[in-house]
């Protein structure tokens, strides 16, 4: 609102122009859109346009090359029809709810940790921040190498602790290949979180801890009556905006397993990958992204509302 | 006083632990790069006993890292020179120009925001290879576009709007056109967030991955991301110069993201996850 009152402000100054035509009111959309041009030519090329081409793919048998005929829902029926389907659905949102509980629930003790009066807490904070500073490639690699059956660090370390007697495949065996491709995600995103809440923290007044104190609130009391209310907003936006990214993951998957074994880890953006890229059936590719699309649409507005509630506040 | 010492111990036991827990990929990956191929595979050794360069000297000659590291660079800069020119004019409008409609692009800008590339990936592809674009540089350049531009005006939005409109008006009392309040005022005033936001498209560039992977398919063409995701599957015996590889990749980008990471808070507390 005050931002509408500044700019009628804006356009009165020019008076002595705004007898000419253009007028002062056509001037200033001509200059908003000119600005935006570019922009939305961006957003109508390489998002509008390729939104709703992949739609289309979905219904056609396109492959690189091929001009793609309209085949109706024959691709969906395909994968629907497809076991591995119902596998990428199961993997992605067992990938999806494990990680997303795992880092909300450690990037929030992170935070409390940072929150608290340490010693050189600037250090930590960016120290614990490393992993979501560094490239994400980069951490999917070192974790391959770390979960390596023959020379990597975890095997020797628990063998020379005694732990374990031979070396465990971690990444090639069905019942450990999903829990290590959520570790290696976790310790690369649970950063975001924990600065998310810790920014969060920082903004709720000391006032209301002296005012629980006062009361006789216990430390876990004020956790739950002072700061978890003060974090609702922010909670809610990290965990619908993550679980976006995260259902949507495909650097851990690709970097660690390719999907592998034997579709253990096969989320749906490594089946698309798989059926787009190595099989070169757009058509199908397509169809198995939109097929997810409701679900990512309700999730992306849901966190877009959200987000513009509190800019706009 | 008792119950604030437990908590001062469990405080500090934890911050233990989450140390630990970052430090030990951390320290792998740089120990590996510094040791040899005998340390590596034949006797392990937890720490380099004979610190060696020779990774980093095999991955850049051998491996031909340099033309990747060119390439990645090309197409970060390239990037992030247009996306901090058009973000900034879209923002600029959208923040201070009154206009229909403007509050719907606003919205669409912070969709695409959040809509993963993942959803894109197959078409764009398509696209890429009708315009003639398919294992260039070009389109990465191009498409990179589409993530950077909404996020970088999404953060200046929140920028412009921190900073109060009067000093524009007063130098458009004083003959300032409302473009020219732009460069003269609004960008000197928001250097930070101008900053940050370049400093994040290059990151963002330099990191990505799923659209190199798709677009380029040559080694002259990639970026590092993917050439060095390539040599997994080459060598059995390829971890010393991928760690080597994965340092060269890391740090820049590492020390950069610090510098950017500083304003970005400002920007995002500014934007959106205001408290």
């Amino acid at each position: 609102m005050a931002i509408r009152h500044r700019s009628v402000a804006v356009a009165l100054p020019a008076g002595s122009r705004s007898a000419r035509w253009p007028s002062a009111r056509t001037r200033e959309t001509l200059g908003g859109i000119g600005l935006l041009l570019p922009t939305v030519l961006l957003l109508v090329g390489l998002v509008l346009y390729p939104f709703f081409y992949a739609i289309w793919l979905a219904f056609s048998d396109k492959t690189v090359g091929s001009p793609g005929q309209f085949v109706g829902l024959k691709n969906f029926i395909y994968v629907l029809s497809w076991p591995q389907f119902s596998t990428a659905v199961v993997n992605t949102i067992v990938f999806t709810v494990s990680a997303v509980a795992i880092k909300l629930v450690l990037g929030m003790a992170v935070a409390l940790v940072l929150n608290q009066r340490i010693r050189g807490r600037n250090f930590f904070r960016a120290f614990l921040l490393l992993p979501w500073a560094m490239p994400a490639f980069v951490v999917y690699l070192v974790w391959r190498w770390l979960y390596d059956p023959l020379s990597g660090l975890i095997n020797y370390a628990l063998i020379d602790l005694g732990l374990i007697a031979s070396p465990i495949p971690f990444l090639s065996d069905r019942s450990t290949a999903m829990a290590s491709v959520v570790v290696a995600h976790v310790w690369r995103n649970f950063p975001f979180y924990a600065i998310s809440f810790l920014a969060g923290m920082q903004t709720i007044s000391q006032e209301l801890y002296d005012a629980a104190q006062v009361d006789g609130a216990s430390r876990v009391q004020q956790f739950r009556h002072v700061t978890l209310p003060g974090l609702y907003h922010i909670i809610g936006v990290v965990v619908l905006l993550t679980t976006i990214w995260t259902a949507n993951a495909f650097e851990p998957v690709y970097l660690l397993t390719g999907g592998g074994p034997s579709d253990a880890t096969m989320v749906y953006t490594m089946l698309v990958y798989v059926m787009g890229m190595t099989n070169l059936r757009l058509g199908e590719a397509a169809a198995v992204s939109t097929l997810f699309l409701p679900l990512l649409i309700a999730l992306v507005l849901a966190v877009t509302i959200l987000l513009q509630k509190k800019a706009s506040a | 006083m008792r119950e604030s010492l437990s908590i001062r111990a469990t405080t500090y036991a934890l911050l233990a632990l989450f140390v630990f827990m970052v430090a030990v990929p951390l320290f792998w990956m740089l120990t590996t790069a510094l040791k040899s191929n005998k340390e590596l595979y034949e006797d392990f050794t937890y720490l380099p006993h004979r610190p060696t360069l020779e990774h980093f000297v095999r991955v850049i000659r051998r491996d031909g890292l340099l033309t990747n590291i060119w390439n990645s660079f090309a197409v970060a800069s390239v990037t992030t020179a247009v996306t901090v020119v058009v973000s900034a004019f879209a923002a600029f409008s959208i923040v201070r120009y009154k206009y229909r409609g403007r509050e719907w692009i606003g919205r669409f800008i912070l969709f695409k925001y959040v809509l993963p590339t993942a959803m894109l990936f197959v078409a764009l592809y398509a696209i890429v290879v009708a315009l003639g674009l398919g294992n260039t540089l070009k389109s990465l350049m191009l498409t990179y576009l589409s993530i950077t531009v909404p996020f970088c005006t999404w953060m200046l939005m929140g920028y412009f709007r921190s900073i109060p409109a009067e000093l524009e008006e007063h130098a458009m009392v004083d003959g300032c056109t409302k473009i020219g309040a732009l460069f003269r005022i609004l960008l000197p005033l928001s250097a930070p967030g101008i900053v940050a936001s370049a400093i994040f498209s290059f990151t963002l560039a330099w990191n990505e991955f799923l659209l190199a992977l798709v677009f380029t398919s040559d080694q002259t063409t990639m970026t590092v991301p993917i050439k060095l995701s390539m040599m997994v599957v080459g060598d059995q015996y390829i971890w010393g110069q991928l760690m080597a590889g994965a340092v060269l990749a890391t740090v820049p980008i590492t020390i950069l993201y610090f510098l950017g990471q500083r304003f970005v808070v400002q920007g995002l507390s500014a934007g959106s996850v205001k408290g």
